[in-house]
């Protein structure tokens, strides 16, 4: 017989975390059936300059999972709607559209993930990956001199970090923020974390 | 990255628009059969623009891409359209920058950046309008890497 009326799927939201954005929504039921989803998006240049075009995103495209990775094509600090329709068969729901538009620059920013090591004299630091829009600002400091800050931008995340040579059984903090150049925001500080150099006075 | 283009000062994130065009390159310039000739670098390279006349021929530049290219470089292929997207919003996000510096006075007009973006506007209505658009579309480096040029 026909098919039934589908209705467009529910509950659509974004999730940006660390210029990473997903696009969410609640599924679409039909019993015995496999409902799948097709999402597309729109720049302000579509809007603009392309006659309101909307594009589809191929990884999206009939889906069957309720989650879409934006990530690739949200690459301008610009305002972007997005719409998601469900597909059983031949029939098509209406397009749910997201209400509002996402721009980027909203993306929250979570501290980095750092790790503090003392290696004799050393003042180490590795810092966990967030991926190639981000720059790391560590602060470190002789515990005590609070007032005698020093600080390091770190723009590619290599393994370790040689951050300072440290007094004898002195013991030093560090502490770090991420950066986002593309859309000019930072994110919260870390915990501090404290370390304390070896007791001799041999370096070696 | 902060580009000081005379007066004007803009942070514009090459690295992304770069990304996004390495991605579609090949593709873009396989369909570009004319390879004599260049809308961007005709009669002469950009990078002979004095220092004073860069913002406004970026600001000429960005509008132009904007305004005439990207709409007429729309693909068959769905990968190729979205990274043209990403660009062109990228564009536009730049443009309006260039706008504000515009509006402020930094971003003063002489004759010789007059008469570059004339030359380029030749260079582009001599062809017929999609081979003009993918040909101005696959000669994005030559801008990026003159936009460079002022960091």
């Amino acid at each position: 017989g026909a098919e039934a009326f589908l209705p467009a799927p529910q509950n659509i939201s974004i999730l940006s975390t660390n210029m990473k954005h997903f696009l969410t929504w609640s599924p679409v039921i039909v019993q015995g059936a496999t409902v799948r989803y097709s999402v597309e998006f729109q720049g302000e240049y579509e809007r603009e300059h392309a006659n309101e075009s909307w594009i589809p995103i191929s990884e999206c495209s009939l889906t069957t999972a309720t989650v879409c990775n934006l990530t690739e094509d949200i690459s301008a600090s610009v305002p972007y709607r997005l719409r998601v329709r469900a597909r059983l068969g031949a029939t098509s729901s209406p397009w749910g559209t997201l209400t509002g538009f996402f721009n980027r620059v909203t993306t929250s920013l979570t501290p980095p993930v750092l790790k503090v090591v003392a290696d004799g004299h050393h003042l180490l630091v590795e810092l966990a990956d967030m991926g190639p829009s981000f720059q790391f600002r560590v602060l470190y400091w002789k515990k005590g001199q609070a007032s005698r800050v020093k600080h390091k931008v770190l723009r590619e995340v290599s393994s370790v970090v040689h951050l300072d040579t440290m007094e004898a059984g002195a013991e030093y903090c560090v502490r770090a923020q991420a950066h986002v150049e593309a859309i000019n925001r930072s994110s919260s500080f870390s915990p501090t974390q404290c370390v304390r150099a070896r007791g001799d006075t041999s370096l070696w | 990255k902060i580009f000081h283009l005379g007066a004007c000062r803009v942070s514009m994130s090459t690295a992304e628009i770069r990304a996004g065009f390495t991605a579609i390159k090949a593709n873009i310039q396989s369909r570009d059969p004319i390879r004599t000739l260049s809308i961007l670098s005709h009669p002469q390279s950009l990078h002979k623009v004095k220092s004073s006349d860069r913002c406004c021929v970026a600001h000429h530049l960005f509008t132009f891409y904007v305004d005439k290219v990207f709409k007429h470089c729309r693909t068959e292929d769905s990968f190729v359209n979205r990274k043209i997207s990403s660009i062109a919003n990228s564009f536009l996000s730049v443009r309006r920058k260039l706008g504000q510096c515009h509006e402020q006075n930094n971003c003063v007009c002489g004759e010789e950046s007059t008469e570059k973006f004339k030359q380029i506007l030749a260079n582009y209505e001599g062809l017929n309008v999609t081979s003009a658009a993918m040909k101005s579309l696959g000669e994005l480096d030559i801008l990026l890497d003159w936009m460079e040029k002022s960091q």
